[in-house]
Order: C-alpha cells, then sequence, then structure tokens
C-alpha cells in the first residue's frame, strides 16, 4: 500500500464510491440473539477489527497484508481470533441476571509485540492481551518432543534448544478483571492518551482505573443526587481527549456535554466547558425531552471537534464554542411525525453511534431500513447507503437510497411508512486513515471500501 | 367570573379538547411503560428518567396556560402536587439496589464496608406481587390499548357531581360539552389515582 490518501482527496468524499468489500455472517433467517452484533473497533492502525455481540463473544479480524503472491487477498478482513469475553452472570445479592453483551471494545495503542483490548459489559471490564505464537522451541535436553521425559542414560550431550516454525496460534488471554466499580450499566469506556488510564462511565458515575491496578478505581464524576427521586439527568456516554490527557467530555440524557479538566479538582463535578444548545420553540413536542437525548459522544481526530448523535440529528462541536454547535445535519427528520408512534414501540430509545473519519472531514452515523449516513463537512454533501445482501454484490459499487416522505417519488425511492424499524444500523466504524468502514447490521458485519482504494491493491 | 355570559367558540374548545386526548393518549404510554419498568427486576435508569422528565414537562407545561384557559385548566389539570409525588415515588423505586461507592481500599472487608442500602420507602415495597394490580383500575386501558387487562374492570369510583362543582358557571348551550368534560375528568381522576397509588 505505498500510495494511501487519508480519507480519501480532500474535500470531495461525496464522491467516494463504496463498495462492499466483505460479509460476515449468517443469512437472516439463521440468527439468533447471542449473534447480535453490540459493538464494532479498529485498532489504532487499522489492521486489526474487533467486534462483540450478545452472546459476550469478541471476534478480531486482521487485515491480510500486502503480498505480491496474492495481490486478490490484499486488504481482506479475516477471522484472527474468537474468544469469550464475558459469561452471564448473577448477582445473588440483587436477585438479577447481569448481561453477558459486549457494550464496548476499546484497543489500546501497541506497545509491543502483543496487541490488548478493553471489553466490557454492563458491570465488569476486561484487558486482554493477544499474542501470536509461530514459532516452539525443540530439542531440548531432559524431554523428549512428546513432552516426556528421556531416559538420562540416553542423554550424553548438551545442546541448545532452537525455535522452529510452527502454525500460526493466536493465544488471548484475559489480564485483568476490573470488576466491582458500577452499580449501574457501563455505557463507555475511553483510553487515555497516556497509555496508562481509562475511564469507564455508568448513568451516574465516571470511575477513572490504573490499567495494571484492578481493586480500586477513583471515581472522577458522580451526578448521583442525595435523593433518587431529585434525579433527571444520567450519563450516555464519554471520551477522553485524543490528546491533552487530562480532558475528557461526558454526555448526558438532557442532550448537553460537559467537558472536565482532571486537573482542576479530584473529583470533576463541576465542568470546565457545558455544551448546550438552546431548544428551538418551533419544534417543541411532548418528546423534545427524549430526542434531545445524546446518544454518542466522539472526539474529532485533530481533536479540536466534538461530534455527538441524539434521535433524530448528528451535530458537530467546536471545543471553543459552548453556546451551540457549528454544524447540524438531519439523519432522519421525516421520522418527525412519527415520534409518537416510534415511543410507542420503544424505537425513540435507540442509541445510534456516530463515527469521523480519518481526516474529520466527512461524519457517519446508522438509521433504520439499514441505511446508514454520511455527511462531507466541506462539500455539504450527504449520501443515505444500504447494508443489505440485497443492494450489496462485492466489489459492486452502492446505490445512494432515498426515503421520500409524498410529493414526487422517484424510482427505487422507499416511504417512510415502508421503513423497517427491526434493521437498525447502531454500530459503525471508521477505519484510522483508510476509507474503509465496517457496518454492524444485526449479526452481519459489512466492510466497505472506497472502490479507488481496493482497486489500488 | 370567567366563562359567565361569555360564548367560545366551538373550534377553540375542540382543538383543546384535541389536544387533551392526544396529550392523554401520551400520559397514559408514559404510565404503561413506567409500570413495566417498575415491573423489571433491574429498571432501565435512562428510560424511565426521560419517560418521568416529558411527565413533569408536560405538567408545567399546563400551568403555564393563560387565565383564559383556566377552565380547560381544571379540567385537564392533575394537580402537580400529585404529579411531583407520583414521579418521585417512581424515582425512589430506581433506588432499590444497593449502591456500592468504588472501592478505595484495599482487602476484601473493605470493599463491602462501603454498601450503603437505600432507605426508600416506596409504596410498592411493602405489597406483594398480587396486590400491586389490586388498585389499578385497567378500564380506561382496554379501548385505547391492545394490553390485555390486567384485572377485571370495575366502575370507577368517582363521584359525578365534583366536575360541575369545578365550573359553576358553564352556560347551558355548552351542556353537551360538559358531559364530555365529565368523562373526561373522571378518566384523568383514574390516571392520578393509579399514580398516586390511592
Amino acid at each position: 500500500m505505498s500510495q494511501k490518501q487519508v480519507g480519501g482527496p480532500p474535500g470531495d468524499n461525496s464522491t467516494v464510491d463504496w463498495c462492499l468489500y466483505q460479509l460476515n455472517g449468517a443469512a437472516e433467517f439463521e440468527v439468533s440473539e447471542a449473534d447480535i452484533i453490540s459493538t464494532v473497533e479498529f485498532n489504532h492502525t487499522g489492521e486489526l477489527l474487533a467486534t462483540g455481540d450478545k452472546g459476550g463473544r469478541v471476534v478480531i479480524f486482521q487485515r491480510e497484508p500486502e503480498s505480491k503472491n496474492e495481490p486478490y487477498n490484499q486488504g481482506e478482513y479475516n477471522v484472527y481470533s474468537t474468544f469469550q469475553s464475558h459469561e452471564p452472570e448473577f448477582d445473588y445479592l440483587k436477585s438479577l441476571e447481569i448481561e453477558e453483551k459486549i457494550n464496548k471494545i476499546k484497543w489500546l495503542p501497541q506497545q509491543n509485540a502483543a496487541h490488548s483490548l478493553l471489553s466490557t459489559n454492563d458491570k465488569t471490564i476486561k484487558l486482554w492481551k493477544i499474542t501470536e505464537r509461530d514459532k516452539r522451541p525443540e530439542g531440548y535436553n531432559l524431554k523428549d518432543e512428546e513432552g516426556k521425559l528421556k531416559d538420562l542414560s540416553t542423554v550424553t550431550s548438551l545442546q541448545v534448544p532452537v525455535l522452529k516454525p510452527m502454525d500460526l496460534m493466536v493465544e488471548v488471554t484475559p489480564r485483568r478483571i476490573f470488576a466491582n466499580g458500577h452499580t449501574y450499566h457501563v455505557n463507555s469506556i475511553s483510553v487515555n492518551s497516556d497509555c496508562e488510564t481509562y475511564m469507564s462511565a455508568d448513568d451516574l458515575r465516571i470511575n477513572l482505573w490504573h490499567l495494571a491496578i484492578t481493586d480500586r478505581s477513583f471515581n472522577i464524576v458522580d451526578i448521583k443526587p442525595a435523593n433518587m427521586e431529585d434525579l433527571t439527568e444520567v450519563i450516555t456516554a464519554s471520551e477522553f481527549h485524543p490528546h491533552h490527557c487530562n480532558l475528557f467530555v461526558y454526555s448526558s440524557s438532557k442532550g448537553s456535554l460537559r467537558l472536565c479538566d482532571m486537573r482542576a479538582s479530584a473529583l470533576c463535578d463541576k465542568h470546565s466547558k457545558l455544551y448546550e444548545e438552546p431548544e428551538d420553540p418551533s419544534n417543541r413536542s411532548f418528546f423534545s425531552e427524549i430526542i434531545s437525548s445524546v446518544s454518542d459522544v466522539k472526539f474529532s481526530h485533530s481533536g479540536r471537534y466534538m461530534l455527538t448523535r441524539d434521535y433524530l440529528t448528528v451535530k458537530v462541536w467546536d471545543l471553543n464554542m459552548e453556546t451551540k454547535p457549528v454544524e447540524t445535519y438531519q439523519v432522519h427528520d421525516y421520522l418527525r411525525s412519527k415520534l409518537c408512534s416510534l415511543y410507542e414501540n420503544d424505537c425513540i430509545f435507540d442509541k445510534f453511534e456516530c463515527a469521523w473519519n480519518g481526516s474529520d472531514s466527512v461524519i457517519m452515523t446508522g438509521a433504520y431500513n439499514n441505511f446508514f449516513r454520511m455527511f462531507d463537512r466541506n462539500t455539504k454533501r450527504d449520501v443515505t447507503l444500504e447494508a443489505s445482501r440485497e443492494s450489496s454484490k462485492p466489489r459492486a459499487i452502492l446505490k445512494p437510497r432515498r426515503v421520500c416522505v409524498g410529493g414526487k417519488r422517484r424510482k427505487d425511492d422507499i416511504s417512510v411508512d415502508s421503513l423497517d424499524f427491526t434493521k437498525k444500523i447502531l454500530h459503525t466504524a471508521w477505519h484510522p486513515t483508510e476509507n474503509i468502514i465496517a457496518i454492524a447490521a444485526t449479526n452481519n458485519l459489512y466492510i466497505f471500501q472506497d472502490k479507488v482504494n481496493s482497486e489500488m491493491h | 367570573m370567567l366563562g359567565r355570559g361569555l360564548k367560545r367558540k366551538l373550534s377553540d374548545y375542540e382543538e383543546n379538547m384535541a389536544g387533551l386526548s392526544s396529550r392523554q393518549l401520551v400520559l397514559n404510554m408514559c404510565l404503561t411503560k413506567l409500570q413495566t419498568y417498575k415491573m423489571l427486576v433491574e429498571p432501565n435508569l435512562h428510560r424511565s428518567v426521560l419517560i418521568a422528565n416529558t411527565v413533569q414537562q408536560e405538567s408545567n407545561c399546563c400551568d403555564l396556560r393563560s387565565a383564559e384557559d383556566q377552565i380547560e385548566n381544571s379540567l385537564l389539570i392533575v394537580s402537580d402536587d400529585d404529579m411531583s409525588s407520583a414521579i418521585s415515588s417512581i424515582l425512589k423505586d430506581l433506588d432499590f439496589v444497593e449502591d456500592i461507592s468504588p472501592p478505595t481500599c484495599l482487602g476484601a472487608e473493605c470493599v463491602f464496608g462501603s454498601f450503603e442500602i437505600s432507605n426508600s420507602t416506596s409504596y410498592l415495597k411493602d405489597l406483594a406481587i398480587d396486590d400491586i394490580f389490586e388498585d389499578i383500575d385497567t378500564s380506561m386501558y382496554d379501548s385505547d390499548f391492545c394490553c390485555p387487562p390486567l384485572m377485571p374492570p370495575r366502575p370507577p369510583p368517582l363521584a359525578t357531581e365534583e366536575p360541575l362543582k369545578t365550573f359553576p358557571s358553564c352556560n347551558s348551550s355548552s351542556a353537551n360539552n360538559i358531559q364530555i368534560c365529565r368523562t373526561d375528568l373522571s378518566e384523568l381522576d383514574h390516571i392520578m389515582e393509579i399514580l398516586v397509588g390511592s
């Protein structure tokens, strides 16, 4: 891969032609609930892609390296390792079952030959170490090839065991288990840029952990009121700043963001900055509060902006401007008149994630009917694409989709009432440097690549 | 006195009544959801807070109406105190879990030392599961929802004299409206009875 363009030609990402690169997962009629993908995350180089599912499993894909021998395999993500991260637990004290569903996976920056990641369910965070073994020692003095002790009388000389190549074996071991830190459900984890600490957030509290210490954590945010009856706001997501190890942001169910500085005080209940947009009175409805709840927050790679997702929009916030977002993009405004039925079927509580591309010029988020949307911040153009078996032939360019809201209807348009609200794309991820995206649609993992990108291999 | 000799346009009234029924529909939905969540072993805190806020905001909204709408208000409003206490009791329930503050010292005894057990005295705590449903009158749900009734419907216990007392100056031309008001008021009272667990 000699020529990599970060995020494609600058300012022109809407002309990126996305095509399906590969699809992993069983056909829909074979889906079991445990297979539903609950999180997707590329590592810092994009070489590895991890997915977690409702059954507590983690699957890691590795990108095939360039090889002159097999030019057609380049760029393919193959299964590298699969392991059971979390098991269902029963809390005897409270008499309730703790789900094994993986809520979030975060990779640690690679510091040696091994890879490490953090995975979490509702209560417990685990640090996993992934190592490769492709050699094994042979020629032991006291043991033979099968490991049986040799008859000492046959040992006449001393030999130095040598490392011989073997079939690649990927070993995954749990190195740390960070338990008992949370009463409420963990919704986010984020590794600090110092590579020594990380934070975990639940509905009411955020804890800071040292990666090497499991028996204690520091509580850095606590919004639990003295009387629970006064509770009006919960924490929905949080993330460390990519460069400043003392800064982090957390979002709330009221649609606000709080940027906190850990140098200011030990308990960061007082935010350094509060980002909040006043409500538009013309859009007020019963559901204004519910749809303003932020479901995801992500710093840009540059660290200058934050991206938030609420039910109907994605917003870009400048860290220097607290009064309102600098950009707002409508994801599916046609749902505004359907909020009552979406409330009835609980879809209004769906938590969509959002993502930046490598150059922070394009943002992406999922929607219903297996649609996902991309917004180019420079050209202001946007596109709706679909992740489905029927509409994605390998290497064929994805056709933009359109939802029509009455009025003129073009061929291939889909009407709002025909949208399938059970097919939701909640989890998406963008490769850190290239135009490669991973989309989780129920139990299926779609990997789309820029056609130009894939043809270069 | 407001309303004495004052004829309101029927369209205004209809608009308000339409608003009432959609608000009622949403309040009914909120109520159903909160009750469903309460029945779960571990309620979803995020959703419960959002729904409770929505209900609270609706009751606050009604308080801000102008004096001209006072009559509608007295029909529509569940009193602010009642609504607050209903929401309070729901949120208190959410504090039933034993709260573990993060372990700050080594050793098993320190971890358990920081348990704090909630003292919430929610009205549900002392009731057996069956008792929960005894005072819920689901007759008003039968037409609005497809939910199966939890209990055989009981006739509403509300006295019918009361609604008339709240707007003694309604003139005879709106006798039909009084009939509608009475039904809506009794439905609202049902909601309130359920919310406050009377």
